[in-house]
């Protein structure tokens, strides 16, 4: 009894400690953000590494969100033969939340998992306490840039990843439906609102925020050299994808 | 000159520092020995604030630094640079850039600009015709080398070099001794080291204060060590596998 006690008690004080850390955390990139000093060379190889670099990936996970969308509906759309509504039905599910939930969470696996082991590594190898005695804040130095390039181009990449996900839907809906593009494409801009649109977007800069904080975090609070580091990338590729869903269904509440 | 007043620093129930009280005059190569555990990179973490004390005092220059915030410490930084144990470049730089860095950060110049100041101090370090290389491309005595060009950067008046010749073959690390003694001539800058290599130790050192046990063990001119007849610093002077010194 004692010891399930005391590993309920473990479990808490660790959950609190995450918690708790975040939030500082969360409060020193905040107060950063009230006077940023921005390293532009650190910013503009930040927007390279995460922006450029993670097209390829999302614009296939877009593509792929965007026919399995229209591949789902699919079969109830031949079934009633309600082919005017199978843009409304792909861009309404593919637009608020199947578009930016996926390419989070892609996005997440790859550039907040890389973000956590870069960051984890300098802390080991002590690179981050030489930027200290440098007189460099590696708030200012390290963090702004990466969350920053993480929103902005966690935003950016969502709508190129819609733009993917309308041009893999209408080529899905004709060749496995059948739809004619024109009738697609009607029903899309037709149904299909600004709303929609920017509900998405909304996500999208919320993961981006999220993603940012929670894999700067663990990446700066390594403890335990190499798998110390490994630990880090786990836990914050979990801790950003709670944090995903948990965004996802305020905003998805917040703008219904 | 800087004080370190009778601090002390456990870690746990480790108390790796039992009030230790040393105080570095300007212009000195002081190097801070004892084996390995016994203290030295923690003391030194100090100064710079990377660590904090449990209780005693820091002066600098007269000035308390013993409750320093973290932005307190960035001023005080730009005076009192450290060249860490593993060198620290950082690893997405050139050498070049590694070294541009504190300038293009506190000086206010272009990165272009930085770039051509940090190729004199490379040159220093005869190490300007690597200057595109990355830290990964380059052995350790070399990273050393480019290490304290950076420390160098922003002309700081007081150095720590963290086991500077720890890890290095042997003319490697004579190179990084004359470096630090030549620093130390040309510009009258301040050097604590950290080290238990006896050569380096004999070989440049102004002063040396010895930490056993968490406490100040000796405090004097290499001289004294030399002659000393305490049994623990004779078996670390000596090398010795035995003898009364803790494990």
């Amino acid at each position: 009894m004692t010891a399930l006690v005391l590993r309920v008690g473990a479990a808490f004080l660790a959950l609190a400690e995450v918690v708790g850390g975040l939030a500082i955390f969360g409060l020193a990139v905040l107060k950063a953000c009230l006077h940023p000093r921005l390293d532009a060379f650190e910013t503009w190889r930040n927007f390279y590494r995460v922006g450029v670099k993670s097209l390829p990936i999302v614009a296939t996970t877009a593509a792929f969100a965007g026919a399995t969308a229209v591949i789902q509906t699919g079969h109830n759309v031949v079934k009633f033969r309600a082919y005017e509504v199978v843009g409304w039905a792909f861009g309404y599910s593919v637009f608020r939340e199947i578009g930016p939930l996926l390419i989070g969470l892609m996005f997440s696996g790859r550039v907040g998992a890389n973000n956590t082991a870069e960051l984890g590594t300098m802390k080991v190898t002590e690179q981050v306490d030489a930027l200290r005695t440098l007189a460099i804040d590696p708030i200012d130095y390290l963090v702004m840039p990466r969350i920053l390039a993480m929103v902005v181009m966690m935003t950016l990449l969502n709508v190129i990843g819609d733009v993917f996900a309308v041009a893999a839907g209408i080529a899905t809906s004709k060749f496995m439906l059948g739809v004619d593009p024109y009738v697609f494409w009607n029903s899309f801009v037709e149904y299909v609102t600004l709303t929609d649109f920017f509900n998405g977007v909304a996500k999208a800069a919320g993961f981006g925020v999220a993603i940012g904080l929670v894999s700067c975090h663990f990446g700066l609070n390594v403890k335990g050299g190499a798998i110390g580091v490994g630990r880090a990338v786990n836990a914050s590729v979990v801790a950003s994808a709670v944090g995903i869903f948990v965004i996802d269904y305020f905003i998805t509440y917040l703008l219904k | 000159m800087i004080e370190f007043i009778e601090i002390t620093k456990a870690f746990g129930g480790n108390r790796v520092l039992d009030g230790v009280s040393v105080s570095v005059q300007k212009g000195q190569i002081l190097f801070i020995i004892g084996k390995s555990g016994a203290g030295k990179s923690v003391l030194v973490k100090h100064l710079v604030g990377l660590l904090r004390q449990d209780s005693g005092q820091i002066l600098f220059e007269g000035t308390d630094i013993s409750n320093y915030r973290e932005k307190d410490f960035y001023e005080m930084r730009k005076r009192c640079a450290m060249v860490f144990q593993h060198s620290t470049l950082f690893d997405s730089m050139t050498l070049a850039e590694n070294v541009a860095l504190p300038i293009r950060k506190h000086r206010g110049v272009s990165r272009t600009e930085a770039l051509t100041l940090a190729m004199d101090k490379l040159r220093l370090v005869h190490m300007d015709h690597m200057a595109d290389r990355v830290p990964g491309e380059i052995g350790d005595g070399l990273r050393k080398r480019v290490a304290i060009a950076r420390a160098l950067t922003l002309d700081p008046a007081y150095v720590i070099f963290d086991e500077p010749t720890t890890g290095l073959d042997p003319v490697s690390a004579i190179r990084v001794d004359r470096l630090i003694r030549e620093m130390s001539d040309r510009t009258g800058v301040t050097s604590i080291v950290v080290s238990h290599d006896l050569r380096s130790i004999f070989g440049i050192a102004d002063r040396i204060v010895m930490l056993y046990q968490g406490k100040v063990l000796l405090d004097g001119p290499p001289a004294d060590f030399r002659g000393s007849q305490d049994p623990v610093v004779r078996q670390f002077v000596n090398g010795l596998a035995e003898g009364p010194m803790e494990l």
